[in-house]
């Protein structure tokens, strides 16, 4: 039960066949994305992702803690993710898989170790307090590509997220409440994202954004990690069938055009969020030529 | 046709809606059961027809068959008499043991249970080889092994294209698509549109013609299997318009209007409309 249904070999046969004449099931071109829809929460840091048919909810909350005894000025920084039945039959509550090992690893590599979340400016007093930031990832839906999915989600998360503002005043750590004082935005150095190239035949084609079934029927993958400026900061190509090093450079000038892309997404649906948020703020709220409400008898 | 009547599970269904042929045995589809009732009257008065799922009561008068029109369910339930499209996971000395549904418990097809099999003659099946079957018999109570065949018993002809599928390829939709596809093909050509609401195969067999037609198997467990070898050089572009317009008919539930634009676009998207 732990293992998800094999293909058929009428399907693996015809999604290579179809390949060969460039011709995806759902009519994309080898490197178009499926759409991406992101919205976000009532609260900061809460991002709904659906590429496709794969769905994602991320969840990003900072708790204040003591950082760690080696490193007394760096913040922390996770990334949880556990599969669980509820995105797909055939994953077991509780059992870690192949697939979750590999998507934490690139989550980890291409966030946390990458940089992208400043964790010294997480800290607050020095060897005494810092800030805990953590980024939960629940897979409700899986049809493929959970890797990009969820890097865009914590992505989009983690700049979507505000932070209480904490001060050190005589020594002591004063945390202000969120009606008190204007929560902090989190300091991003770069926004870097994945893109996962599946292949097929000889490695003869190549795509991006595989369905479970396109998934299914590679031979192999390649992960890029790259950042808008370009700077590539993860590749790998763990297992599968072996890819020719030209195919590794043009794939990433595509993953680099990809991401461009795939961050303006983001962008453009932060500034409508934040856009919204400007309007319903306590600053509106309190205006003076407000109407006031009549308090009922 | 009288107000469309809508049953929750457990509810009986009223005699006045069965059909009232009296010349074959009346037929149950999926959704309803039969249950003996025990009451004081006699005579035949005391079976009852109840609904094991909500859904909207459908009969045909001229075929006698009652049925229960559920709603698109993602998980297929095993009913006597569905026609499926299963997948052999590995075989055994009597059986093979297939996959109806992913992550769910295998069903069994006999090694003999296809047209014209022997001990000698009988198919050799892979893994991952598809079969067109019959559910023959699903058992009583919890974990109880859902059978399959390939044959009809009583002839022991393959009727209906029961029998493994070669090439083609497998789309997956809801199984109430599925169930809709299949009473749409069932019913007769004229009143199919208003029935079912789906002129999506009829629209795309008048475009297809020309390009040498295609063949089509609707597995009530949520799959269609298209082939189109006779189209030639444009089979997999045909192939895969077929399969994009059954998945985007039944998504975004598709009128017949826009299910009919919805061929055209897909069509010239491929470069297969002339």
């Amino acid at each position: 039960m732990s293992k998800e249904a094999q293909l058929s070999i009428a399907e693996r046969d015809f999604i290579l066949e179809a390949l060969r004449q460039d011709v995806r099931l759902d009519g994309r071109k080898p490197d178009e994305y499926r759409p991406l829809n992101i919205t976000f929460g009532e609260e900061y840091g809460h991002v709904n992702l659906q590429l496709g048919k794969t769905h994602i909810i991320v969840r990003i909350s900072a708790e204040v803690t003591k950082p760690r005894d080696d490193r007394p000025f760096d913040g922390l920084f996770n990334i949880n993710m556990e599969l669980t039945n509820m995105g797909s039959p055939a994953w077991d509550n509780g059992r870690s898989n192949d697939l979750e090992a590999a998507v934490t690893h690139t989550l980890d590599r291409v966030i946390r170790h990458s940089n992208a979340l400043d964790t010294e400016s997480l800290c607050i007093l020095k060897g005494v307090s810092c800030w805990s930031i953590r980024a939960d990832v629940h897979v409700l839906d899986y049809d493929g590509n959970l890797t990009d999915a969820a890097c865009i989600a914590t992505m989009a998360g983690l700049q979507h997220f505000r932070r209480p503002d904490a001060v050190v005043r005589d020594g002591k750590v004063i945390v202000y409440g969120v009606e008190q004082r204007v929560p902090v935005a989190l300091n991003i150095t770069h926004k870097p994202l994945s893109v996962t190239f599946h292949t097929y035949n000889d490695s003869k084609h190549v795509i991006v954004d595989a369905t479970l079934k396109e998934e299914q029927a590679a031979e192999g993958d390649l992960v890029i990690g790259i950042n808008n400026a370009g700077d590539l900061c993860y590749a790998s190509k763990i297992a599968g069938a072996p890819v020719d090093a030209m195919v590794i450079v043009t794939k990433t000038s595509i993953a680099w055009e990809k991401v461009k892309v795939l961050n303006a997404a983001i962008d453009k649906v932060l500034q409508a969020d934040l856009a919204k948020r400007a309007k319903v703020g306590m600053a509106d709220e309190s205006r003076a030529e407000n109407d006031r409400e009549v308090q009922p008898e | 046709m009288s107000a469309p009547l809508v049953l929750l599970p457990s509810d009986e269904v009223p005699r006045e809606h069965l059909p009232s042929n009296k010349s074959n045995p009346l037929r149950l589809g999926p959704g309803l059961r039969l249950l003996s009732q025990p009451t004081s009257q006699a005579g035949d008065s005391n079976h009852v027809l109840t609904a094991t799922q909500a859904g909207l009561l459908t009969t045909d008068a001229k075929r006698n068959t009652v049925s229960l029109l559920s709603f698109p369910n993602r998980r297929y339930v095993p009913t006597v008499n569905d026609l499926i499209i299963a997948q052999i996971h590995h075989s055994s000395i009597d059986f093979f043991h297939c996959i109806v549904t992913p992550n769910t418990a295998h069903a069994l097809l006999g090694q003999l249970s296809f047209e014209g099999a022997t001990k000698k003659t009988r198919p050799q099946l892979k893994q991952g080889e598809l079969v067109y079957a019959r559910v023959q018999s699903v058992g009583v109570g919890a974990g109880a092994e859902v059978e399959l065949t390939c044959v009809n018993p009583a002839t022991g002809k393959a009727d209906g294209g029961l029998g493994p599928l070669v090439g083609g390829m497998v789309f997956d939709v809801s199984t109430g698509m599925a169930a809709r596809l299949i009473r749409a093909s069932s019913a007769s050509p004229d009143n199919t549109d208003a029935v079912e609401g789906l002129v999506i195969l009829g629209e795309l067999g008048r475009k297809l013609e020309s390009l040498g037609g295609f063949e089509l198997a609707v597995g009530r467990n949520g799959k269609v299997w298209v082939d189109c070898s006779n189209a030639g050089e444009s089979a997999i572009a045909v192939t895969v318009a077929i399969g994009r317009c059954l998945q985007e008919t039944d998504q975004h539930n598709l009128h017949p209007h826009d299910q009919k634009k919805l061929v055209t676009r897909i069509l010239r998207d491929l470069k297969l409309a002339s």
